[in-house]
Parts: structure tokens; sequence; C-alpha cells
């Protein structure tokens, strides 16, 4: 759809205005990219329900909550970390670099570098022009750029905490991994209040380089998270890419992945839980630019109480993109007769010889499956815990391994 | 082994059930005391897995008149779960893959279920793989399955043979086998039917479902029954199997029609 | 029907209806107003409710904008550079076959549908458009003894009004959608079904529609009701001939089946698709919608689309009475320059309703076909059931093949489930076939007419057979 150069006028919108009046002027090396964002917010509309990707995505809570900047949080309520884990605390006011021995094969990237390469995914993935995507970039003034060349033996974790501010909070990620290069990255995003959190990564994989990047998203019922993912990658790379999100009043999850020249290894995993009045919204978006990639896509939502939860899929194979493998399943559970689920995978293909297919189901537990159980002398309630756990489950083993400190599983089902 | 001071562990009195309306059936009464092995036996649609699954207390089906007693208590009201704790199984004909379910945890909870209901200890989860691993051998199951999901991926076989290995650490009173023979190789029939016969003691039971004669020449009925329009209609011992064997089951047609004009 | 001969014909060239019958034409100037929309309510004798009807589309189409959300790439439309209406010159009144002028019956002749009394098909009976009007129906009174109305929708209006103002507009309202509100607007002819309470259809009812001037545009309206317990099958083919602009069939169809009735409609769509550089071609944006508010009810579609250079439909069924049926079977086939944007909405709203979708795409050249579909569960759908199947073949590497299901559940005790794969026709095949003497063509049309076999076995007979040759034609050279 194309935007009108006429701003509208939405609650969002004026609390957009307000934000960007409250913001200190641009400094330090995100300078430029913090004008040319705050530039651009004024002529963009924040997102409607009247757009195609925004019609189950009502973001209007945002508008609810304190249009500032949250210049540092306090420390993150998170387990103790292991000798095998390097951890970076963000937004605390301090350099999370400070006091950190970066294992060996990470090395942070210079003001010169990150100026040099911040964006250019964004413009090769069409993510150029989204609102969620130039908030983050007009708000954030400190980017976790890293280099990882090589084996990095041990995780990295990312944590933030947004705690219960009021306001609004930006964490900017960027990752180069050189050739062969191989990484394990955590990143925690946390909240208990009324707060935004607004997360950019961009990653940019060589040939035979591997990342398997986890987001584990726990937040409140009056937080928000906009948690945007552009990653590009060269062929012979391998991308794994997990989320687990539960708990938000809104969230809106778009990972985006290129393979620019095809032959590269892409798998997504993604599960969402919502109860009560909350909202998940993931779009995702993979497109083969060459032959022979290959997806794995499998994206599951569990919806409860009041929730609603949305999925939209697109898989992209161009004419280019011959012998291309992708398969992506949308499977969701539909727990109340309050709850809604929207599903659309969407695939579209301009080469014959291709292997695509997507499925979808929406369904409440199997009935046969809890008989089953029952019959073997298990309640009706654990026979569902057991059916309930087992489904997030496929998604929850993917993570990075350092995700178990977070105990994911429990805290997902945490009221269900 | 027929004994008749034995205690009654079920009685089923004129029990008339429908799945969506349709009636399935009309009318059945058997008696099943302790240390009974029985076969129930019919063609496809005569209402032999209605029964089972009425007594397991399957959702789908309604029971519209007619009562079951365990141990001389209501069954019908009790939960499916409540049933198999205190004693009653049913192996399913097709049991259902539960992906992403541990086999073996699924298990652990089951067996936990059943012994605290006996008032027994629960059992840790070493202890409880130490049992699991020694009722393996019972089936000659390869321990690696415990580690699937449950019935995920098995074949035919391995699945009859997961449903007598729950059957040995729930160690039922009354045990159902749904057509447990269907779909064997003569190899995978025997190990179940050795794992059933020595399960098989003097204070528990076994009801068979079976087409076929061949599962009977291994588990050795005391009773063997016909079940024609939702009604067991000749009962005998395991000379009327074989006559089955022999005649086909036109002759109970004929019975069933006699019945229909009195 | 014999449609083996009928087809025979075809395979020689490309577009064997591609002809132009030269015949004396009523038009009315090009153009449209609100006085055009009386005008047509005139020529056509209406009643005042139906005139309200059009005026309050058309009032309402003036707000609307054309649809973009399907992303078909085609050059606005100047809806003043159409003609509205365009009747063939004959006696005003055709009591009989007998006085349908010879050129009429000719040209449907050459269509395979013979209309006249020796040659007519004897188990099915059809209504014949031609440009905006009905120009005969067979068979009428022999389904007249069964109680069955099957007429042109001009006739239904004058001789059974209460029945078209009861159900007129009822699934498929004036202020639907842009095209749909065109319609209501202007409609000039179409075909009416009305099986009585507990009557099966005594034969299979047909339309063809023939578009035949080349700046007309064709705006039927067909609406089928059918009683308590009644059950029709209901065939429509469409054809039109060569011109190098695009013309614009914009049809509404309404489907209503009560408790226990039962609706096959059955779409052979073979409408002129323009030339290899997408060079004129029928624009095919239509309304299909169906109403199963009766318990126990079922509407089913069937379609095979080969022609068009432009189709945008979307039959659907609204699910309403408890148990009832919906089903959608297509075979959608695009060549060349084509477009293609087509499914189904399944919308469940009563308890127990169950649906199903097989929809196989098949894409060459340079076209793009989409499938767009729409599962809802509503709050009260319990135990509602869907299940999709959408396939798409690819032939070359510059055709596009998409797929867009829309995917909503409200209900727990719902299930939905849908399952997309891309094929081609693969080389193992084709040797394998070929090693066993079959030769290339065939090889290639008989693993399409596998690929489409779930779909060509809800056809009525006649239908399947000349379906699996059309597609084989439209084939021919796209392969290899």
């Amino acid at each position: 759809m194309v935007e009108s150069p006429i701003k509208n006028s939405s609650a969002l919108d004026d609390w957009c205005e307000r934000l960007l009046h409250s913001l200190e002027a641009p400094s330090g090396p995100m300078a430029a990219c913090q004008a040319q964002s705050r530039n651009q917010l004024e002529t963009l509309s924040a997102p409607h329900r009247r757009q195609e990707a925004w019609r189950f995505c009502d973001l209007a809570p945002i508008a609810e909550l304190e249009p500032r900047q949250i210049r540092s949080l306090g420390e993150p309520s998170a387990p103790s970390v292991s000798d095998q884990v390097t951890r970076l605390v963000l937004g605390t006011g301090q350099d999370p670099f400070a006091g950190v021995t970066l294992p060996k094969g990470l090395s942070p990237l210079s003001d010169a570098e990150l100026k040099h390469s911040l964006g250019q995914t964004f413009n090769l993935a069409t993510s150029k022009g989204q609102w969620p995507v130039a908030l983050n970039q007009a708000i954030a003034s400190q980017v976790i750029g890293l280099r990882v060349r090589g084996t990095v033996d041990n995780p990295l974790e990312l944590v933030c905490d947004a705690g219960a501010d009021r306001g609004v909070f930006a964490v900017r990620v960027l990752l180069l991994l050189e050739e062969k290069a191989k990484l394990e990255l955590l990143q925690v995003q946390l909240s208990s209040g009324a707060n935004l959190t607004s997360v950019l990564v961009e990653a940019h994989l060589q040939s035979e380089a591997k990342l398997r990047h986890g987001l584990l998203a726990f937040g409140h019922p009056q937080a928000a998270l906009l948690a945007h993912l552009d990653v590009e990658q060269e062929p012979s790379s391998d991308v794994s890419l997990v989320s687990v999100c539960q708990g938000w009043g809104v969230i809106r999850h778009e990972p985006q992945l290129i393979q620019l020249n095809g032959g590269a290894k892409s798998q997504l995993r993604a599960l969402q839980l919502v109860q009560a009045n909350q909202l998940a919204d993931t779009h995702s978006c993979v497109r083969f630019n060459g032959p022979e990639g290959t997806l794995d896509q499998l994206h599951k939502a569990v919806a409860a109480g009041h929730g609603r939860s949305v999925f939209n899929g697109v898989v992209q194979v161009p004419r280019e993109a011959q012998r291309t493998d992708a398969a992506q399943l949308s499977r969701s559970l539909l727990l109340s007769d309050r709850a809604r689920i929207d599903t659309k995978p969407e695939l579209e293909i301009v080469a014959d010889d291709v292997k695509c297919a997507h499925g979808a189901t929406v369904s409440r537990l199997q009935p046969e499956a809890l008989f089953y159980l029952q019959s073997r002398g298990i309640s009706p309630d654990q026979a569902a815990q057991l059916l309930l756990r087992a489904f997030c489950d496929e998604v929850i083993c993917m993570l990075p391994s350092t995700a178990g400190a977070w105990r994911p599983l429990a805290r997902l089902l945490d009221g269900v | 082994m027929i004994s008749l001071d034995a205690p009654v562990l079920i009685e089923i009195r004129d029990l008339c059930a429908c799945v969506d309306d349709q009636p399935i059936l009309n009318g059945v009464n058997l008696t099943i005391r302790a240390g009974e092995i029985h076969a129930l036996m019919g063609r496809n649609g005569s209402g032999k897995s209605t029964l089972s699954k009425v007594l397991a207390g399957h959702p789908a089906y309604k029971v519209t008149e007619g009562s079951v007693l365990y141990r001389g208590e209501d069954l019908l009201p009790l939960e499916p779960d409540e049933r198999s704790r205190i004693g009653l199984f049913l192996g399913f004909q097709y049991p259902v893959e539960i992906p992403g379910v541990s086999n073996l945890e699924f298990l652990r909870v089951s067996t936990n279920a059943r012994r605290l209901e006996q008032g027994l200890e629960e059992l840790d989860t070493f202890a409880f793989e130490d049992f699991v691993r020694e009722r393996l051998g019972l089936v000659q199951m390869d321990p690696a399955f415990l580690d699937r999901s449950v019935n995920e991926g098995f074949s035919g076989g391995e699945k009859k043979r997961n449903e007598i290995l729950q059957m040995a650490l729930l160690e039922p009173l009354v045990a159902i086998l749904d057509e447990t023979d269907s779909g064997l190789d003569i190899d995978a029939l025997r190990i179940v039917s050795g794992g059933v016969n020595q399960l098989a003691n003097v204070d528990n039971a076994t009801l068979l479902i079976t087409h076929y004669q061949r599962l009977l020449d291994l588990i050795k009925p005391d009773y063997v029954h016909v079940m024609a329009a939702g009604r067991i209609v000749r009962s005998g011992d395991k000379a009327l199997a074989l006559e089955l064997e022999q005649r086909g089951y036109e002759w109970v047609d004929r019975e069933l029609d006699a019945l229909e004009m009195t | 029907m014999t449609s083996q001969s009928h087809v025979g014909q075809l395979v020689s060239q490309p577009y064997k209806y591609g002809f132009v019958t030269e015949i004396e034409t009523e038009k009315i100037p090009k153009g449209l107003d609100e006085d055009v929309v009386r005008l047509i309510s005139e020529k056509k004798n209406e009643p005042q409710f139906l005139l309200d009807f059009r005026i309050r589309a058309y009032r309402h189409w003036l707000k609307l904008q054309a649809p973009d959300w399907a992303g078909l790439g085609y050059p606005p439309i100047d809806y003043q550079d159409i003609v509205y209406y365009a009747a063939p010159k004959q006696k005003e009144k055709k009591n009989s076959l007998d006085e349908v002028d010879p050129t009429l019956l000719e040209t449907f002749d050459k269509l395979g549908i013979p209309l006249s009394e020796q040659k007519r098909l004897s188990n099915v009976a059809v209504d014949a458009v031609f440009d905006s009007v009905s120009i005969a129906t067979t068979y009428k009174e022999k389904l007249a003894e069964h109680g069955v109305v099957f007429c042109s929708i001009t006739d239904a209006v004058n001789e059974y009004p209460e029945l078209v103002r009861r159900y007129l507009g009822t699934v498929v309202p004036s202020n639907d959608n842009y095209f749909a509100a065109l319609n209501s607007a202007v409609f000039s002819d179409g075909s009416f079904v009305f099986i009585p309470r507990g009557v099966e259809c005594p034969m299979e009812l047909s339309s063809y529609f023939r578009i035949n001037s080349g700046d007309i545009g064709q705006f039927e309206r067909t609406l089928i009701v059918a009683e308590e317990g009644a059950s029709v099958s209901y065939l429509e083919g469409c054809t039109a001939p060569m011109f190098d602009t695009n013309t614009l069939h914009a049809a509404v169809v309404e489907l209503v089946a009560l408790d226990d009735a039962s609706i096959k409609y059955s779409t052979v769509q073979n409408w002129y698709a323009g030339d290899e550089n997408g060079v004129g071609g029928i624009y095919n944006f239509v309304t299909k919608r169906g109403h199963c508010c009766g318990e126990r009810s079922k509407i089913s579609w069937s379609q095979v689309e080969t022609g068009s250079a432009i189709t945008w439909k979307y039959p659907s069924c609204i699910l309403q009475g408890a148990d009832s049926v919906g089903e959608f079977y297509s075979v959608a086939l695009t060549n060349h320059r084509q477009q293609a944007d087509t499914g189904t909405k399944m919308i469940h709203l009563g308890p127990r309703t169950r649906s199903t979708i097989v929809s196989k795409g098949i894409s060459a050249g340079h076209s793009a076909n989409s499938y767009r579909g729409l599962v809802q569960m509503g709050p009260k759908a319990v135990n509602a059931k869907n299940y999709s199947q959408c396939d798409s073949m690819l032939i070359g590497d510059q055709a596009g093949a998409n797929t867009y299901p829309y995917i909503r559940s409200q209900q727990p005790d719902a299930s939905i489930e849908h399952e997309a794969s891309t094929c081609r026709i693969s080389e193992d095949q084709l040797f394998y076939l070929q090693s066993r003497g079959i030769d290339f063509e065939a090889a290639i049309s008989m693993i399409v007419s596998g690929f489409c076999r779930d779909v060509f076995s809800q056809l009525p007979m006649e239908f399947a057979a000349e379906a699996d040759k059309l597609l084989a034609l439209k084939l021919e050279g796209s392969v290899g």
C-alpha cells in the first residue's frame, strides 16, 4: 500500500510527536542516523489498522505509555551467570563492555565501522521506511556492535530489563559474522511495567558463518515490545532464529531474512503465548535471492483468555531461486472461546524447480490425545498441561543452550 | 483359570450405548471374575470396540441404559483417569501419537497416579527408570523407545508393545485389549501374548477383543463370547472360537435372527 | 453431451470460440450515469423495487474505489467507454425457439450448445445468454412439471417478482464490493433457478454466456434458490470472441440453500484470455457466494478456470445452518500473460459446519496464479471443521504461483487444517511415461490431469472430460 504523504493524526502519531520533542538533540556516533530517522518519523504515519500488515495489530496501547525516553535502566533480575557464558547487560547507563572480557573471536565494532555498516541490511531487506525501525533508529544512542571472527566458544548473552520504568527504551544490535565465524547469542528482553521496548537487530553473515540467535522476551500486561530482526545471509551460511515471547500487552515481532545469493540455511522457530487481553503478532519474511537455499520455519501460538495471536509468514522465491527448499508450518492452539487466532502463511513463487510447502492448523488440544492420557490415570488438568508443555517444548528446546537458566518453560506457562 | 468363588471384578448389565445418537450397544451382559481370561469375538461393527471404549469412559460414547459395576461399585460416573487409577486398563487398537510428550515422562506420571491410588509410594525419576527397564524386558522393547515421544513414529508392532508395557507398569485388575493382535507379525504377536500371559494371575482378569483364533492359540481364554448387533449372542468355552473359525459368522446371524423373533 | 467430438474440434487451434457473430445489435450509447441505469431498467420493464435496488447500488458504487489488494496489473478501466446494454435485434417476445433468430441458433450450435428441439442435449436444460440478454431457455415446460423454475432473470422479474424480491441481494448485498455494486446497478440478464421444497431437479441445468460485441460489458446476475430438501446441479460455461481490447465481465451469482437443500455449481470458464503478449482478453471480476442458511444444507462449488486475461473471483459459502457443508474444488490454469487471483471464503457461523477446499493452480508462460482464501470460524462454530489443500504446479521459470490463505478462528472447538505445496512436472515422471510409449504432449497432459484429478472428479460427467481436454489444449507448446 502506498503511504499517504499527508500524515494521519492518530493518537499514536501524537504520541510519537511528543516523544520526538522530548528527545535530547542527536549526539555521539549515532547522531546522523538519529537525525535522519527523526526527520523520517515527522512524515511517516504510525501503523494503523487500515494497512494490511497491521490489520490485526492495534498499537493503540503504546499511545497510553509515557512519551519519553528511558535513559538508563536498573540492574536486571537475572539468574547468576556461569563462567561459560559472557553476559552483557544493556541500558544501565554503564558501558556494557566495561569489566567484561569478551571471548576470543568477539570484538566491538569501532565507531567508523558502525557508521559504515549500520542500516545497510535494512536497505536490502525492504525494512526501510518501516515505522518500528525508524522509531528505534530515532531513539537509540548506543549500538552493541560486534565483529565475530572464527568460532566463539562461549555463548553470549544480552540482557535488558526495562523494569517498571515508564517510557521507551531502545536496544540496537549489529552483528558482523565473518567467513566461517560461529556465534551463539541469547537476547533476553524483560519488562515489568508500563513501557515500550524497541529492539532492532541486524546481522550479516558471510559465507559459512553460523549464527544461533535466541530471543527470550517476558513482559508485563502494560508493556509493549517491538522487535525487528534483519538478517542477511551469504551462501553456505547458517542461521537459526528462535523466539519465545510471553506476557506483553502488545508484541510485534518482525524477523526478516534474506539469502543474498541463495545457498544458505535458515531456520525460524517462534512461540508466542497470549492470555488476558494480550496481543502477539509475528510478521516474518524470508526472501531467497539465489538458488538452493533452504528454510525450515515453525511458528507456534497459544491463545488463552481474551488473547489474540497473529501470524503472517511470507516466503518469497523469485525466479533466480531455483532449487529452493522451503517449509513453513504454523500451528496454533486456541484454548478459550474468547481468544482469537489469525494466521496467514504466504508463498510467492516464480521458479519451477523448487520444493515449497506450508501448512497451518488451528485447534484446541487434541481430544484423542487427552483421552489416551486420561485412560492411563492422568487427570484432565495434568494431561492438558503435559500436552501444552509438549507443544511449547518443540520451540523452547531449540533456544541457545544458555536459555535453560532462565527457566523458559516455567515462565511461559506461568498462569495459564 | 475359573473359580466360581473368585470375586467379581466387573459386571455389565443390559448395557446400551450410542455414538452421535446412533445406538451401537443394545443390551450387553457380561460378568468377569478375578483370574479369568475372556475373549470377545465378532464381526466388524458388532460393537466390540465400542464396548471397550464405553468401559474406559470415552466421552464420545453415551450410555443410554444399563449398568456397569466394577468390584461392586458403579463404574459409569467415573472419569477415564479415575477408572485407570482403580485398575481398569484399555489397550487401544489404534494408540494415538502424541508428539512432543516424552514416553518416559508419560509412563512415569501414569504409573505414579496408579501407585498413589494403591497407597504405594511414588517412584522418583531414578527408581522409575529401574522399574521401567525391568518391565521393558517383558515386551522385549529397546530402552531407546523411552526417549521418543508417545507412540510417535512407532511401527504398528511397536505401538502395541508400548501398550503392553503400560499394562505391565500399571498392573491393572481388568485389562481390556482391543485387537492387540491386529497388524502384528508372528514374532510380535508372540512377544505381546507372552507379555499378557505373564501378567495374568489369580487376582486380575483380561478381556481380549479379537477376530482371530491365532491369538487364542497363544493366550488361552476361559470363556469366549460372540458379539453381534450390539449384544453378546453366544458364550462358551474355547471350543466356540474354533467353531467360529471353521464355520464363520453366518450361523451367528441366524441365531441373531432367531433371537429377534422371540 | 458429445464432449469428445466437441473438444476434438478444438485441438487444432488455441481459441476456437474467437469468432464474431454478424448480427444486428441494439446498443445503448457508451457511458454510465444514473440515466443509463434507469434506461436499462426501463428496457426490461422492471418493477419499482428493482429500479430502486439499482439506483441504490449505483450511488453506492460512485463512492467506492476499485480494490487493489490482489495486486493485479491492469490499466484503470474507463467505465465511460463501455456499452452497458447490447441485445441482438429480434422479435420482442420469443415464445418458442422457432422464433429465435437462426443466426443466434447457429452461433450456439458452433459453440457446441445446440438449442433447437432436434439437436439439443437430452439431459441438460440450457439458458443461453448473448451479450446482455437471454435468448432462449430449453426444457422450460418439462421442468415446470416438477415445479422447477428455470428462466432468465429478466423473465423471473416479471413472472416471479416476489421470489426475486425475497432473495435478490440477500447473499451478495448491492454494496458488497466494487464490482458487485456495479453489477447490481447495471446487470442485464442471467439465470434464475428455483427448486421448490422436496424436489430433486430432474436434469442438469446450464447457462451459457456468450459475449459477442467488443465494446460491451457483460453484467450477468444469477440467482439459485433451493427450498427445504431440494437439490440441483447447475453448470455454467462462457466464451467470447478475440478482440484486442479488454472486455469487462462483472457477474454476481447468489445461491440460497434452505434446510437439507443441496446446490452444486460447476463452472468451466473459457473466456478469451488475450494473445500471448497479453493483448486483449476478458477481465473476469466475479462475485459468487452461497448462503447455507438451512440446517444440513450443502453448497458445492467446482470451477475450472482456464480463460480470461484477469480472473478475480472467490466463490464462497456462508455456513450458517447447523451441520451445513461447503465445498470448493478449483483448477485454475494460467498461461502467457494471464493473471488469476482466485480462491474461496468459508465463513463458518453455525455449529458442526464443515468445509473442504481443494485448489489446484497451474502456472505457465509469464502468468501469475494466486490462491487467496479465507477460512473463518465464528464464535458459535462449535465442532466445525475445515480442511484445505492448495497445490501449485509451475511450468517454466517465468510463471508465478502464490498462496495466501487467511485463517481466523474464534472457536476453540473448531479445527482448521491447511496444507499447500508446489511441484513441477519432473523429468523422471516424463521419462517414465515416455519410456512406456506415451508421447511428450500426452505425457504432460496425463500428469497435469492427474494433478487435477481431485477436482475433475467433482465435475459433472459432461464437463469432466471437456475440462481435461481444455487443459491439454491450453498448455500446448508451453512445456519443453
